[in-house]
């Protein structure tokens, strides 16, 4: 069943096009990998999902679908008192120690405050934020640097295993084409407008990427190791 | 009973209390300087309540309220830069109050007297006083989630634009009780000076929210007291003791 199905969407700000004739649609259970350049409307799709912006076109979910968030960043103080445990419970969820687990952080977490923590630690638990109010629907919006902490679980094997546990639909904008042939089942190429949209190894092709992103652009398409 | 001296010292303490908890959740957004500006706004309204015999309360409430209104659907229904048109707006505000206010109650609009507060306007600034503190304790989460992150509260399902007006209709509210202490001019420190303080000690937002407002109430209840023995005026006094406090607070800086 789709959890989430878009029609012809376009998204204008001031008279300037952020993303136009785009449709896809997604599938609990499967992960969409949306990638494109700096400025290609990656975030804006996702505003437009949340209803943050106006848009024209069709968004359609199921009635009832709860949607998770993970922002690249959030715009928060540094010196905010606003401790881990009362972030997390700001959605009226409780068991806030299960879901630190759930993102491999430790319970002593909770006692922090948030700007004490790390960029890879905030994103882990802007993902326990996500998750908490079990999501159907879960946006994943990656940091544009990597943010993985040693020595543990990268973000996108977390991802992949809280997808298959709660057969969520997973959308991810990601800038690691890597990522994208690993853990996509689908993938979306945006440049304002649609690109491609299919199975990564079939739609990925190099004249595509080039169409992209620009003919001189070297991709980085290295291998995790 | 409630002898007039006590009565004071309740209302001022009230008041206070509302302002510390609303400007620790405004200072979540950088919002500090909509209740300086706001409480400009207030100004032609109390005014005409002078002028026209009418309760200065209800006066700045409704060109409060009005101004809300403004801010508001400049930020959310139209393109134009807020802090310009804000700017603009309440310094206008701020001349047409002067030029409207009898002369001989211009210091009371600009800086408040809470020394001569009728029967009636105490059990009004206690009472709604309360209703803020109690509507900001129920609304704290989503209010706070609004703030920090409009995008992550839809995501919960809340409307943040929705959240946004309340909160600065509670705003009005606690402007329109606070002009009575402090006046218009002094207004924006009731929300300013004790969240600040409490921000530099605070370690969670329960232990923010809390001593914001007991910040807030301590400067009223030491304000008014100094106010009483040395016959100042008691919103300067109040805004002298909270200012030491948010300089004392800066060397416990965590």
């Amino acid at each position: 069943m789709n959890v989430l199905e878009v029609k012809n969407l376009k998204v204008v700000y001031d008279r300037d096009v952020a993303l136009d004739n785009i449709s896809f649609s997604l599938e609990r259970g499967e992960a969409l990998a949306v990638i494109g350049p700096n400025g290609s409307g990656k975030t804006t799709l996702f505003r437009a999902i949340l209803g943050a912006v106006g848009y024209n076109g069709d968004i359609k979910m199921p009635k009832g679908t709860k949607i998770g968030y993970v922002p690249q960043k959030i715009d928060l103080e540094r010196d905010l008192p606003i401790t881990v445990k009362e972030f997390l419970t700001l959605r009226d969820h409780a068991a806030p120690e299960k879901t630190l687990g759930a993102v491999d952080l430790a319970p002593s977490f909770l006692g922090k405050r948030i700007g004490e923590l790390s960029s890879g630690e905030l994103q882990r638990v802007l993902i326990a934020w996500a998750i908490i109010g079990h999501p159907d629907l879960l946006l994943f919006d990656e940091p544009t640097a990597s943010v993985d902490m040693a020595g543990q679980k990268t973000v996108y094997e977390l991802l992949h295993k809280l997808q298959e546990e709660h057969n969520l639909g997973l959308i991810l904008i990601s800038h690691d084409l890597t990522v994208v042939y690993r853990y996509a089942n689908k993938v979306l190429c945006l440049n304002r407008e649609q690109i491609c949209f299919g199975v990564p190894d079939e739609v990925l092709t190099p004249s595509e990427l080039a169409r992209l992103y620009g003919k001189d652009r070297k991709f980085y398409q290295h291998a995790h190791s | 009973m409630l002898t007039p001296e006590l009565q004071i010292f309740i209302a001022a303490s009230l008041i206070a209390a509302a302002g510390g908890m609303l400007g620790s959740l405004a200072l979540l957004r950088r919002m500090a300087l909509v209740g300086d500006a706001l409480s400009h706004v207030a100004l032609p309204g109390v005014a005409l309540g002078i002028l026209f015999n009418l309760n200065i309360f209800a006066g700045a409430l409704a060109f409060l309220i009005f101004g809300t209104i403004i801010i508001w659907a400049v930020e959310h229904k139209t393109k134009l830069p807020v802090d310009t048109l804000v700017g603009v707006m309440f310094t206008l505000a701020l001349a047409i109050g002067a030029l409207l206010t009898p002369k001989e109650d211009i210091l009371e609009a600009l800086f408040g007297d809470i020394a001569n507060i009728s029967q009636f306007d105490f059990w009004l600034a206690s009472l709604i006083s309360l209703a803020i503190i109690i509507l900001l304790l129920v609304f704290y989460k989503k209010f706070t989630l609004s703030l920090i992150s409009s995008d992550l509260a839809l995501s919960a399902g809340y409307k943040p634009h929705i959240l946004e007006f309340l909160f600065l209709m509670i705003f009005a509210l606690a402007v329109a009780v606070g002009i009575k202490f402090t006046g218009a001019l002094l207004m924006g420190s009731i929300i300013i000076i004790p969240a600040a303080a409490s921000r530099n000690i605070a370690r969670s937002m329960n232990q923010y929210l809390a001593i914001s407002a007991v910040f807030g109430i301590l400067g009223a209840v030491l304000g008014i007291f100094i106010s009483k023995f040395y016959g100042f005026p008691p919103g300067p006094a109040f805004v002298l003791f909270a200012g030491a406090l948010f300089f004392i607070s800066i060397f416990f800086r965590r």
